[in-house]
């Protein structure tokens, strides 16, 4: 079978939404047994990457493959090697976390004796057992999205799709999910893909992918990626507004972004001790930011990660939580 | 970091097992998917509760309270007396509006699958869309044919006497009738993008339905066609006529009270039409979706 396939393959995927290009041109494959990150800020088109990878979006031109089954023509070969996290939790929660991951198991054709013994093995692994015959409303939203890891599991599945699985969970529970992750992807030689928006997760990730307006900005490990585009930058708060305007007339090219009267320059070691020497005097503060994924980021897109408003679609889901209708 | 790592050789627990034929898992899926509907509603207390109300409400008090004015001398010269008492012509109708309430109601949990997610987990498993939509519609009729049920036992309290064989032949029309309903509820739901609560199909769909399918009141058998034209404003008469369901309450009339206002076969041919047509739209937006 398909044996020296990447576990993903991207070629060229455009997708277009109306008149914005979500995806433009993205390519990129990921070696089997990596955890891939894909980082980009809200609104980049990472989820739908996601969605198009798990066949249920078709792009609008390029291909994709799943360990070398293509998600447009052979969609149910790649799915049964998929185990997908979706961003929003997509458990029955009326049902227990058992009956969810039986479900998943009958829907995913796993025979009975297996599937038994595959649910007591999830279970353990995302240490849920005590909780199983719990229904999963019950749940708070870092075991939820545990349960959710141990049912795209329930299959066997090679590829591991987790589309921003930390969202929304508390830092400890974020760090929890990772440790669970990693030792996944070590233990079961699963390949994951993983999307996030927050920058510090991705330090310990084999690849990443930084993404932006729909296309591919660099792919490297995180090491070779802080080495290339990585960037001092120096944050001063000038004290007046005379010295703001020297500093900024003396250093245009330098100059990363200016916000709330803090001015970021970008620098090297000899330009710190000049800036020191000649405006040391002339602000009221000043810090330093080492080279690290966020300041690669800044570098490469110019910005720091955006924010958005909440949609028809979150409202209606903030109806269903608030007690909604007597139907769910 | 696992490049650092040396690569596991032994690999415990992926053992990968034969893949199922494609029809096993579609027949798998099914299963599953049934028992969740079926799962769901008997944890939904709300549901039952409705489902146990509704005909006490309607058979116990409405058509108790009402049985007395139900005779045939109304009808001025005309003195007909009707074979059966008002609480026994409504019982059949009562079984239909709890099937409808029922098959609406799990049909319309469509949107909170596709808000929640559920729908999405689904469609990314090797099942095909029409198993999905099927596998929905013979839970929700599952369920809408016990809640059918539950009027059935009240049969005492209405002076229907219910045998063995006519309670059987009731339940394969619920379970026609339930699947066709569920399907239109589905329909329905697939129409609209955000929910606006449930009271709002239960007043535009459920009770115009009901009311217009001569299920609390009758056409009188004993007029002609231009008599019951007379009797009834024309506009009446013609929307009870083509509301399908006038076929359907009048087929479970003909199994529960032996009586039928049209030919037999009627109700079962409208039933059965209106599910297939009904399912085929559904499946149609459900493929495009």
């Amino acid at each position: 079978m398909n044996t020296d396939a990447p576990a993903i393959h991207v070629a060229d995927i455009s997708k277009r939404y109306g008149r914005t290009l979500a995806l433009d041109g993205i390519s990129f494959d990921v070696p089997r047994n990596q955890i891939f990150a894909l980082l980009g800020p809200n609104g980049a088109g990472k989820t739908t990457l996601m969605h198009i990878l798990c066949t249920i979006l078709a792009p609008d031109s390029g291909t994709a493959g799943i360990v070398g089954f293509d998600v447009v023509r052979q969609p149910l070969e790649a799915r049964s090697r998929l185990g997908i996290v979706f961003q929003e939790p997509s458990l029955d929660d009326r049902l227990t976390a058992r009956e969810n991951l039986d479900l998943h198991g009958l829907v995913f054709g796993v025979p009975q004796p297996l599937r038994k013994q595959r649910i007591a093995e999830v279970l353990e692994l995302v240490e849920l057992t005590e909780w199983a015959d719990k229904p999963a409303r019950s749940f708070s939203s870092g075991m939820k999205r545990r349960l959710e890891i141990a049912r795209a599991l329930i299959h066997d599945s090679e590829v591991m799709l987790l589309d921003e699985p930390t969202a929304g969970l508390d830092a400890q529970s974020r760090n929890r999910m990772w440790d669970y992750v990693r030792r996944l992807q070590a233990e079961r030689q699963l390949t994951v893909l993983v999307t996030t928006h927050y920058i510090e997760e991705v330090e310990t990730c084999d690849q990443v992918c930084i993404i932006d307006h729909g296309k591919v900005l660099a792919i490297d490990t995180p090491s070779a990626l802080k080495h290339r585009y990585g960037q001092q930058v120096l944050r001063c708060m000038p004290r007046t507004e005379a010295d703001r305007e020297a500093i900024l007339s003396r250093f245009p090219d330098r100059l990363v972004e200016e916000r709330d009267g803090e001015i970021a320059l970008r620098v090297d070691d000899a330009f710190v001790e000049m800036f020191l020497d000649q405006f040391g005097n002339h602000v009221r503060s000043l810090s330093i930011d080492v080279p690290s994924l966020e300041t690669v980021f800044l570098s490469l897109t110019g910005r720091e990660m955006r924010d958005r408003g909440a949609d028809t679609r979150e409202r209606t889901l903030a109806f269903g939580r608030i007690g909604g209708e007597h139907t769910r | 970091m696992s490049l650092e790592n040396p690569p596991v050789a032994f690999n415990p627990v992926r053992a990968t097992y034969a893949r199922r034929p494609w029809l096993l898992i579609q027949l798998g899926g099914l299963y599953g998917l049934w028992l969740r509907e079926v799962k769901r509603a008997a944890r939904d207390r709300g549901q039952l509760i409705g489902g146990a109300s509704r005909p006490i409400l309607w058979v116990l008090i409405l058509g108790i309270g009402l049985n007395p004015y139900f005779r045939g001398e109304i009808y001025g010269e005309a003195t007909f007396v009707v074979p059966f008492t008002y609480l026994q012509f409504i019982f059949p109708a009562v079984v239909a509006l709890n099937v409808m309430y029922t098959s609406v109601q799990s049909a319309v949990s469509v949107i909170w699958d596709r808000e929640f997610g559920f729908l999405r987990e689904v469609l990314v498993s090797p099942l095909s869309r029409t198993t999905v939509l099927l596998g929905k519609v013979l839970g929700g009729t599952t369920v809408a044919v016990l809640h059918g049920c539950l009027v059935l036992i009240l049969a005492r309290f209405a002076a229907v006497p219910l045998t063995l064989v006519d309670a059987l032949k009731a339940i394969g029309l619920m379970a026609i009738l339930a699947f066709a309903l569920t399907s239109l509820g589905v329909v329905i739901a697939n129409r609209i993008r955000t929910f606006e609560g449930f009271g709002v199909f239960s007043n535009a769909v459920i009770l115009p339905l009901y009311f217009t399918s001569s299920s609390i009141f009758p056409l009188d058998p004993a007029l002609s066609q231009a008599q019951t034209r007379v009797t009834y404003p024309d506009w009446l008469v013609t929307i009870v006529r083509l509301n399908p369901l006038t076929y359907a309450v009048d087929a479970l009339r003909g199994v529960l009270i032996h009586y039928n206002q049209f030919v037999p076969w009627m109700g079962i041919a409208v039933m059965v039409g209106a599910a297939i047509v009904l399912f085929a739209i559904a499946l149609y937006d459900f493929h495009r979706a």
